[in-house]
């Protein structure tokens, strides 16, 4: 057995090396056993709108850098942007007559029109986000990544780092992994933080004594909240189509978890608003959730498409407990639309309890017989369903990069959770429909 | 023909084996993300079995049969065969003759299973006049077979679907893919940490007159391996073997060429095509790959 290397040029090779890639459409190929590192940056790129009929609009940017190192080592670094304006639910209830509120920041007020949703319209928020990921093998069939995270707003301020692990066995078709991260979270909102239970301050801002009177009704100009998540999860490679995934996850979380800018109706006996108090939710909540999910991938005669099914059961100490059913389907369209084309329709329905604080109004007479420790209008720790309906088409270009676009139509639907309507309110809608509609769009590129 | 593979879990990644043009055939992959794995194994696979059935001289329906049953009249063809008949035409000069896909009809006469029947000039003679790329016609959208000649893509469909296999893996992946076509192999790059595929060169069947039969591994970070000669197809008579390889201007084998030469180049198609040349050289086939700017492994008889 001999190896041997030679220097001397004869005409063969260089010919065969033409003819070579005449017939693979690669040009001549000259280099040889050359050594290729893998440091290219592959960059993702993303672009959402979110737009709720007459409510929220939001607008996303997202920007995401993933290097891989020889020794399998992964930096990821995500840049996220999203601007937010438009009109958000403020938690009163809806009149038969026009209500007037006072903004968040105490500068001045808003009037919503009888039978109309409350909604403050001053809602308008920039965040910048950045997070950075590092993963790497730790040891043969461990994998091993820590993070950080960093979210500003105008009135918030996030931080946040993660730690994971994996562990690879049975040939890699079993992973168990484990999950940790905590983040420190501080609100500074406008106007402070409103004293949970003292009625906004309806009247004249302008006016001299205003300003000693609104800060009555504020206790701080900042709070935190700490949040600790755990995840365990399992995935096993069941065959060659089939791979399920099984995770649990608890959360707890603690500090100020009120939002700031919610109230709660004060009602008479008939229905009609007398005051509107600062919400007050718990300190502390403990989320725990389980998640199964399976793709699997059908044979040819199926047009080799991939279902992707998943069930998340949520429940915590506030009493919430929801469902999700997430299902989507990969469905190939190289046929039609060219190389590696897909259509990816995908369907998700939510449904939600309330919260056991949650109410959607208050009494004169309920706050005059105990003295209220938590309660909360928000909707959404309020009973509901949501679906989702949407569709995801994506193609490769020709110079190799990936393109997607992505529309759906998002739809939440309150319902009540068994309150009493009092007569002022029957002919009015309590539990107002939000339709939203999302498009996104992403581009791929090494 | 079994037209399924599958899909095993290994040390760093996954294996997608199945058959195809008569040999076991494996692509390696080094990502554990399971639906890509299944997107590559369907394109590689259908890559390889499209080659298998357009060009095999075996099957009825292929493009090959169809020139070799075309009775001397003009057929059309596509652009992939066009490319692939060049690619012939142009080794076909380069060997002088030597390399030739129309030299199949040798076989009708020799038959190496390892006996000693060896075919006779008489029978030999006849059909020196059907054998000769030369004789071939062909244009960009059509061929001419003069009657009674026939092509044989053998000797270059394997390399050929090695090649187009790992182009297809390149548009899909970055992750590092080994493509091994029943012994011809292309790697897309090397593996993870720059590390280098080990590949094991089979080892011929002992014999009494080569002890040399351990694997060959040999560290591949880019680029193909082909392997040309075989220890099994062979005759033997009077002391004297025959090698498998037929030299189609006399129609005689090759006589004392070396029992295997493995190329390194950048394409499967161009190693595959350099160490059968060096084989159809005979004795001076060392001659030959020395003279080239090659990496290349030689086996004597």
């Amino acid at each position: 057995m001999t190896e041997l290397k030679n220097k001397k040029h004869t005409n063969v090779q260089a010919a065969l090396s033409i003819a070579a890639g005449a017939l693979l459409g690669t040009g001549a190929v000259s280099e040889q056993a050359k050594a290729q590192s893998f440091d290219d940056w592959k960059i993702d790129s993303a672009f959402l709108f979110y737009s709720e009929a007459d409510r929220v609009s939001a607008a996303e940017a997202i920007i995401s850098a993933t290097k891989l190192y020889d020794n399998d080592e992964i930096l990821n670094l995500k840049f996220t942007a999203d601007t937010l304006t438009g009109a958000s639910a403020n938690g009163a209830i809806v009149q038969p007559q026009a209500q007037t509120f006072t903004r968040p920041s105490g500068i001045g007020q808003y009037i919503t029109q009888a039978g109309e949703t409350p909604l403050d319209d001053t809602f308008k928020d920039t965040r910048v986000q950045l997070n950075a990921q590092w993963t790497q093998p730790i040891a043969e069939n461990y994998t091993g990544s820590v993070g950080g995270h960093l979210s500003k707003e105008y009135d918030y301020l996030s931080l946040g780092i993660n730690a994971n692990l994996a562990v690879d066995f049975y040939k890699k078709n079993s992973t168990l992994s484990f999950g940790f991260s905590h983040f420190q979270d501080t609100f500074t909102p406008e106007g402070g933080i409103p004293k949970p239970h003292a009625s906004m301050l309806i009247g004249d801002s302008d006016s001299p004594t205003w300003d000693e009177a609104f800060s009555a009704t504020r206790i701080a100009n900042s709070d935190d909240k700490q949040t600790t998540d755990l995840l365990l999860g399992f995935t096993q490679v069941i065959n060659r189509r089939m791979i399920t995934q099984f995770n649990y996850s608890y959360s707890k979380v603690q500090g100020y978890l009120t939002d700031p800018f919610k109230i709660v109706s004060v009602l008479d006996s008939q229905g009609v608003a007398q005051d509107y108090i600062y919400e007050q939710r718990p300190n502390k909540r403990n989320k725990q959730s389980s998640f199964a999910q399976t793709k699997y991938h059908f044979p040819a005669s199926l047009a080799n498409s991939i279902l992707d099914l998943s069930y998340r059961y949520m429940w915590d100490d506030w009493q919430i407990k929801s469902h999700t059913l997430d299902t989507r389907l990969y469905i190939p369209v190289a046929d039609i639309f060219g190389e590696n084309s897909y259509i990816q329709p995908h369907v998700r329905f939510y449904q939600q309890g309330a919260a056991e604080f949650y109410q959607p109004y208050t009494s004169t007479e309920d706050i005059q017989q105990e003295p209220l420790k938590y309660v909360s209008a928000d909707y959404r720790i309020g009973e509901m369903t949501a679906i989702t309906l949407g569709a995801k088409y994506g193609f490769n270009l020709d110079n190799g990069n990936d393109f997607s676009i992505r529309l759906e139509y998002y739809q939440q639907t309150p319902t009540n959770a068994g309150f009493e309507e009092p007569s002022a309110l029957s002919t009015l809608t309590v539990y107002p429909i939000v339709q939203a509609v999302i498009l996104q769009v992403s581009y791929s590129f090494l | 023909m079994n037209r399924a593979f599958n899909i095993n879990a290994q040390q760093q990644g996954y294996k997608i084996t199945f058959f195809a043009m008569a040999s076991p055939c494996e692509v390696l992959v080094q990502s554990n993300d399971l639906v890509l794995i299944n997107r590559l194994a369907d394109k590689v696979t259908d890559e390889v079995w499209r080659i298998e059935d357009k060009y095999s001289r075996y099957k009825k329906d292929s493009v090959c049969s169809l020139m070799n049953n075309s009775a001397g009249r003009s057929i059309t063809i596509d652009n992939e065969s066009f490319l692939l008949l060049n690619f012939a035409k142009q080794c076909y000069q380069l060997s002088e003759g030597l390399f030739d896909i129309t030299s199949g009809v040798l076989n009708r006469v020799w038959c190496f299973d390892g006996s000693d029947n060896i075919a006779s000039h008489q029978q030999i003679e006849p059909l020196l006049p059907l054998i000769g790329l030369d004789k071939v016609c062909y244009q960009q959208n059509s061929i001419t077979v003069p009657k009674g000649m026939s092509l044989d893509f053998g000797g270059i469909a394997k390399e050929y679907a090695v090649d187009r296999c790992i182009i297809l893996a390149k548009a899909i992946t970055k992750c590092p893919i080994l493509v091994n076509l029943g012994g011809d192999l292309a790697v897309t790059g090397p593996r993870r940490e720059n590390q280098p595929w080990q590949v094991a060169i089979e080892a011929l069947e002992s014999t009494d007159e080569c002890f040399d039969n351990k694997d060959m591994i040999v560290t591949l970070f880019e680029g193909a391996l082909a392997t040309s000669g075989d220890s099994k197809r062979y005759l033997y008579k009077d002391g004297k073997r025959y090698s498998h390889v037929l030299n189609p201007i006399t129609g005689w084998p090759i006589e004392q060429a070396p029992r295997s030469i493995t190329v390194l180049s950048p394409q499967c198609i161009q190693a595959g095509m350099l160490a059968t040349m060096a084989l159809l050289q005979g004795r001076g086939a060392e001659a030959f790959l020395a003279e080239q700017e090659i990496t290349y492994w030689l086996r004597k008889s």
